[in-house]
Formats: C-alpha cells, sequence, structure tokens
C-alpha cells in the first residue's frame, strides 16, 4: 500500500526537484514539491522502478493561501499509493502534465476553471464545465447562495 | 350521436371542432426524450417502460423536438444548460405544453444554494405542470399528465365559453 | 458459431507477470483542440468536412453529454466532448452540508448507483473517525451494493441495446430492474436516492418482505440473465457491430485511468473490491471477469459477467448475513478530527473515490468526488477519430458514462 519514503525520496531528489517527502496519518506518502516542479516529479515516479504509471486523481484544494494541486498517483505492479502536492499560488499559471499522463487532459481543464488558474502546455486549454462569467467556484472567497437568496428566488 | 338517414346505424359524431381537436390533443402527448438529469431515469425510461407502461395514456417519446407536444424538464438546470433549454422550447411546434418534473426543476432542489444552478426552470420557460418529488415516481408523473390533460381541456372550455359569450 | 463467453476468463492475481506494465511507454497523440474545415475540391476525391453538434439533446448520448464532431462522409475525422451541462457543484455544496447529510448529495452525483456513492463517503468519514463498523452492517452495505450494481448494469445494458438499433433488450432490462427496485425501495424507502449507508453502518434492517423479494428474484433471475445475454450477444447484427470497434489497448487504459469494466476488458486485473476490501467483501467469495480484447464486445461481456458474479454474491450475503446490530453507536453531530483520508468503492462505473478533508468542524474542508465517467469519457472521445458515426455512438455508449457523475 505504501511506498518506502527513502526511496521516493531518493527519486525525487535524483530528477531535481526539492521535494519534502513524509507519511501522513490516514492518507498515506505525500511529497510536497514546488509547482514549477511539480512535472520534473512526476515523469521522474512514472519512470522510476517504484512504476506509479496510473494517476488516480488530480484536483485542487484551497488551502487559504494558495491552491494546492494534488496528484494522485498508483502503482499497479508494486500496488502502492502516492500522493504529490503541488502548491500554486492564486492566479498563477498550471503548468500541463497530460503528456506524462494522458488522463490529466480534462481534470487540468477542470481544476484550472474552478480554481482561477491559467493553464499553460495544455492541447485545449478551455473552459470546461461552466459559461463565461462565472467565477471559480471552488474557491473558499466565492460564496454560494444565501438561504434568504433562494427564498426569494 | 346521431343515426345515419341512410343506413340506420348509429354512426354519426357531431362535435366542436375545437372539442375534436381538444380530444386528439389530449389522447395524444408526445414528449421530447430530454432527460437532464436523475429524474430522466424516473420520468421517461421507467414510466415509459413494461410495468408503468404511459403509452395507455397517449404519451409516447419522440427524439425531436419538432415532432414533440410536452417538454418534461426532468433535472436541474444550470447557465450552461439554460440556454439549450430555451432552444428547444422554441424549436417545439405550438400548441406545446412544459412539465417541470421533480425538486430541481421546480425549484433548484438540493443544488439551489450553487450559484451556478438556475433556481427552477420557469425562469427560462413557461410552465404548465409541476411535479414534486426527489425524483417522483413514475405513477406521479403520470398522474402530472394527467393534471396537464385536466388543464388543456378546461382551456379549450374558457376558450368556447369566451367565444359564445363575445357573439 | 463460438461461445462468446468464452473470451472471459477469471483474472489473475495483479502480481502476475503479464499483469505487470511496462513503465511509461504509452505516448498520447494530440487531443482534439479545435475543428478545422478542411479544404474542399483539392483533388477530385475530397469531400467538404461537416461539422455536426451532437447533443445535449440526443437520444444516443446518454445524458446531457455534447460532442462536436467534424464529419468527412460518414467518418468521423475529429470529436470534441463539451460537458458541464449538469454541474451542479456537489464539491462545493459539501463544504456546507453536514456528514451524515452528505448522502443525499452524494446520491445525486452517480445517480444509477447510489449506495455506492453513500459508501465512498461514509468509508471516508469512518477512516478519519475510527468508526468500527459492526459486520451485519458490513454485509448489508455489499448486499445492497450488488442489488444496486446489478440494476445499475441493466440501465446500461438496455440502452446499449438502442445504441445498437434493438429496442427489445431495454424493455427486458426495465421489467427486471422494476424488481430490484421494488427491493431497494423496501428497505431503503426510496426507489433511486436512497440516502442508506451513513458513517457508521445503515440506517436500516432488511425487512422480512425484503429478504422474500431478494429470494424471490434469485430464483427467477437467474434464466432471465442467460436471456439477457442471449439475445444481445447471440446476435450477429449485434456482434458485427461491437467486435473489433473501439479498441482500448492496455497502455491506453492505464494512462487515461480507466478503472472498473473498462480497464478489465482491457486485460488490467484491478478491482477495488479485491485489491482494496471494503465492506464485507473480504469475506465474499467471487470472480473478477478479465477480458483481453479491450473491445465494446470485451466491455459487453464483462459487464454481462460481472452481474453473474453479483448474483453469486448477493446469494452469499442472504445466505450468510451474520446477526448483530446495523449501525454503531456514532454521535448525533459528527465531527472528525482534522486530517485527510481517500476510500475507494468499485462504483458500477469503476472506482469511485472520495477524498476527504476535514478541519475539525462539524462540515467537510474539501471533498474530491473521483468520477470514473469522466477518465472513461477522455478515451472514448480520443478513440472517435477514424471510426464511422455510427460506431463513435457504441463506443461511447460502451464506456458506460453518466453524465451526473462526470459534471457533478
Amino acid at each position: 500500500m505504501l511506498p518506502d519514503v527513502t526511496v521516493t525520496r531518493r527519486i525525487l531528489d535524483a530528477a531535481g526537484a526539492s521535494a519534502s517527502v513524509e507519511e501522513v496519518p490516514i492518507l498515506g506518502v505525500v511529497c510536497r514539491v514546488p509547482a514549477e516542479q511539480a512535472r520534473t516529479a512526476l515523469l521522474a515516479l512514472r519512470d522510476s522502478d517504484l512504476g506509479f504509471t496510473f494517476m488516480v486523481d488530480l484536483f485542487g484544494i484551497d488551502t487559504g493561501d494558495a491552491i494546492d494541486v494534488v496528484y494522485h498517483l498508483r502503482s499497479l505492479s508494486r500496488d502502492e499509493e502516492v500522493f504529490v502536492k503541488a502548491e500554486h499560488a492564486y492566479d498563477s499559471v498550471l503548468t500541463s502534465v497530460w503528456k506524462v499522463f494522458p488522463a490529466a487532459h480534462f481534470p487540468e481543464r477542470e481544476c484550472a476553471e474552478l480554481f482561477g488558474l491559467t493553464l499553460a502546455d495544455h492541447p485545449n486549454p478551455k473552459r470546461l464545465l461552466t459559461t463565461d462569467g462565472v467565477p471559480p467556484l471552488l474557491r473558499k472567497s466565492v460564496a454560494i447562495r444565501s438561504a434568504e437568496e433562494v427564498r426569494n428566488r | 350521436m346521431a343515426i345515419d338517414k341512410l343506413t340506420g346505424e348509429n354512426s354519426l359524431l357531431f362535435i366542436r371542432s375545437e372539442q375534436l381537436f381538444d380530444t386528439a390533443r389530449r389522447k395524444s402527448l408526445w414528449y421530447m426524450a430530454f432527460g437532464i438529469a436523475c429524474c430522466a431515469i424516473e420520468g421517461l425510461m421507467h414510466a415509459s417502460g413494461p410495468r408503468f407502461d404511459f403509452d395507455r395514456l397517449g404519451v409516447f417519446f419522440r427524439a425531436s423536438p419538432r415532432q414533440a407536444d410536452v417538454m418534461i424538464v426532468a433535472g436541474t438546470v444550470n447557465l450552461k444548460m439554460a440556454e439549450t433549454v430555451k432552444t428547444l422550447y422554441d424549436q417545439m411546434p405550438e400548441p406545446k405544453w412544459v412539465v417541470s418534473m421533480g425538486a430541481c426543476a421546480n425549484t433548484g432542489g438540493p443544488f439551489r444554494e450553487y450559484p451556478n444552478v438556475v433556481l427552477g426552470v420557469d425562469k427560462i420557460v413557461p410552465v404548465d405542470v409541476y411535479i414534486p418529488g426527489c425524483p417522483p415516481r413514475p405513477e406521479a408523473v403520470q398522474y402530472g399528465f394527467i393534471q396537464l390533460m385536466d388543464k388543456i381541456k378546461a382551456q379549450t372550455e374558457v376558450r368556447l365559453a369566451a367565444r359564445r359569450d363575445g357573439n | 458459431m463460438s461461445d462468446p463467453r468464452e473470451v472471459v476468463r477469471p483474472a489473475g492475481s495483479l502480481a502476475a507477470p503479464d499483469g505487470m506494465l511496462p513503465a511509461g511507454t504509452y505516448e498520447p497523440e494530440i487531443l482534439p483542440a479545435g475543428l478545422t474545415r478542411a479544404p474542399c475540391g483539392v483533388n477530385s476525391l475530397a469531400t467538404e468536412h461537416l461539422i455536426v453538434n451532437m447533443g445535449p439533446q440526443h437520444p444516443s448520448t446518454h445524458g446531457v453529454l455534447r460532442v462536436l464532431i467534424e464529419l468527412d462522409g460518414e467518418q468521423l475525422i475529429a470529436g470534441e466532448a463539451s460537458i458541464g451541462y449538469l454541474h451542479r457543484g456537489i464539491e462545493k455544496l459539501a463544504e456546507s452540508r453536514r456528514y451524515s447529510a452528505m448522502g443525499t448529495l452524494m446520491d445525486r452525483g452517480d445517480y444509477i448507483s447510489g449506495i455506492n456513492n453513500e459508501m465512498a463517503f461514509a468509508l471516508a468519514t469512518e477512516q478519519l473517525m475510527d468508526i468500527e463498523v459492526p459486520r451485519r452492517a458490513n454485509w448489508l452495505r455489499s448486499l445492497m451494493a450488488e442489488i444496486n450494481r446489478i440494476a445499475s448494469h441493466l440501465i446500461w445494458y438496455g440502452p446499449m441495446g438502442l445504441d445498437t438499433g434493438a429496442m427489445g433488450p431495454f424493455l427486458y432490462a426495465m421489467r427486471d430492474r422494476e424488481v430490484l427496485l421494488d427491493i431497494l425501495e423496501d428497505v431503503t424507502g426510496q426507489r433511486m436516492m436512497f440516502n442508506y449507508v451513513r458513517p457508521g453502518g445503515v440506517i436500516a434492517d432488511i425487512t422480512p418482505t425484503a429478504e422474500k423479494k431478494i429470494r424471490v428474484f434469485l430464483e427467477t433471475f437467474d434464466q432471465y440473465l442467460e436471456e439477457h445475454i442471449e439475445i444481445l450477444a447471440g446476435n450477429e447484427i449485434f456482434q458485427a457491430r461491437m467486435r473489433g470497434v473501439g479498441i482500448i489497448d492496455r497502455e491506453r487504459a492505464v494512462g487515461f485511468s480507466l478503472s472498473g469494466a473498462n480497464l478489465r476488458a482491457s486485460g488490467v486485473g484491478w478491482d477495488v473490491r479485491r485489491d482494496r476490501p471494503y465492506a464485507a467483501y473480504s469475506e465474499l467469495d467471487f470472480d473478477i471477469p478479465v477480458a483481453e480484447e479491450g473491445d465494446c464486445f470485451a466491455r459487453f461481456i464483462v459487464r454481462m459477467e460481472e452481474i453473474r458474479q453479483s448474483v453469486r454474491m448477493v446469494k452469499q450475503c442472504i445466505d450468510g448475513l451474520p446477526e448483530g446490530e446495523f449501525a454503531a453507536k456514532v454521535p448525533k453531530v459528527l465531527r472528525p478530527p482534522a486530517g485527510e483520508a481517500y476510500a475507494a468503492v468499485e462504483s458500477p462505473r469503476g472506482e469511485l473515490g472520495v477524498h476527504l478533508i476535514s478541519d475539525g468542524t462539524d462540515t467537510p474542508y474539501r471533498m474530491r468526488y473521483r468520477p470514473p465517467a469522466m477518465y472513461a469519457l477522455q478515451v472514448g472521445e480520443s478513440l472517435l477519430p477514424g471510426n464511422l458515426l455510427a460506431d463513435g455512438i457504441v463506443i461511447l455508449g460502451s464506456t458506460d458514462i453518466v453524465l451526473g457523475e462526470i459534471d457533478r
């Protein structure tokens, strides 16, 4: 289930990504990398002996200070999972990793749209779910409708 | 009813043209196969399935809005969908009716607080019958259609009465 | 004609050499970024390309999917899926709902398999709060999830017939689904939106009438299932439409993160029920069907075989249901300690995961709903170019997409 923390750290260091790898209780092994090194780190993990070839999911988290983009990887051959978190500043650029994991195509568009990031290096950097003029809905600063507003619809 | 003078059989029917059209419309309410969300499974698929057999009431689905009389709005309408719903409504020939099925189409339902969701389809198109429920049972949809038939009949009566009084 | 069910073989274990994947061998093609109009009359054979907008109101797109396609005659040149017509913000609304009330929203995500969705959220909450679920509750969860899985596969099977031009299977599927919905309604009180699985257990025990209904269902369904398979898989036209169409090879399936029956039809034996056991699946006896071909027919056969395995599991669950409580004692208002958890279930469409982040209050800080159908749609979209238009419909249909889950 859980990959070896030291091995993971060695792989990321060898690729030149300055990552902090730690084991978070309940969740598992989490690697924190800077936003600009996310692609390098993912490529290193994919091509390493651990073989993280399967991207389970890609999504964002609004932590209050920045957007954490989470890449959830799985190794089918060794049956291990790892989470890679890359911290992006608000309104910054999300560099696409769809050439590393083709599955990132839609989730990246969704993440960029709902958290107000700009996509770079993406084959189709359009909006995915909403129409023009809708604010980045999953940010904590965007409020949902109040009960008052719903009642006086 | 009247006796045919030539054959002596009880085969002639005298009816006002308005009432004839009214009967024809009421007994063949064809709805557009346009399911948006969960309600489509219950209201469109199960209702026309073997147990509930919507066909008994003359209600059947057509794939094209050009051939449909009724639009069942079965699901949440959001800002992206609203435009399509309006276009489809405009494409349907007159006379046309709209049935709003389920909590989402009525008021926004469980998703009413999300800014991307339209608070009820009646903000976009005029609605004739609202069916409550999340999702409504197929029986509820059938009851809604019976209500729609009564409404169509009542509208005809009103129109006939207005013409009679006007003359 | 050989028996079409022969292509199904029981799964090997994951560690088997042929289950391994060479790292990073899959290089994606350029995905359709936009549509171009080809020049007309360049040579005598060239025809003008036509751009057709299929959906969101289209009987064959399984919901409100919109696909922009570029056609050269009947040939698909490019296709681009446009989604979001059912985006209702389940992830955002989760941040203002209490933990025990989240089942209502999860149900409406993938609206055909509500029990599985609720279970994913309940499992994540239980991980955070470290709740021990009673054994009977686990068995009831598995029982209802498998009944729900059969119902869900039936609603895929019927429209699959419609997509290939057969009306009859749809009516038969609806007939059997009604029986299953009766059982689910008897136990949970609703036909579709169950809100049955809560953190700590389930909300109601199985009723004597439901038990009787399940036994009646088990007596009749085996024969019906053989009929279902025979009607479509034994049909030459259906086979011609499905065999060799929309082949997803193993590298593409893994690269696009497919899961569930779509992945197993491409030769990768991954099943959350076996590899990350939850509920009572570690105690149940079942096989994971795997096919090697990766075409539409393989996906059909794998799903049909899954129904058979589900029937087996329902039988085991109803016979071996242990005595005891159906829910653990949990507080009325759940306040998990701050932390993160990921829980996945094998929904009929694949690995449905919930990534839950708690900050110690009574509402989640962030909930991520991993939509398996969204990944299936991507691979369907990438397969479109080069196929006939009619085959494109079959390819999209065979991946079993539910738009409520893709858009959330």
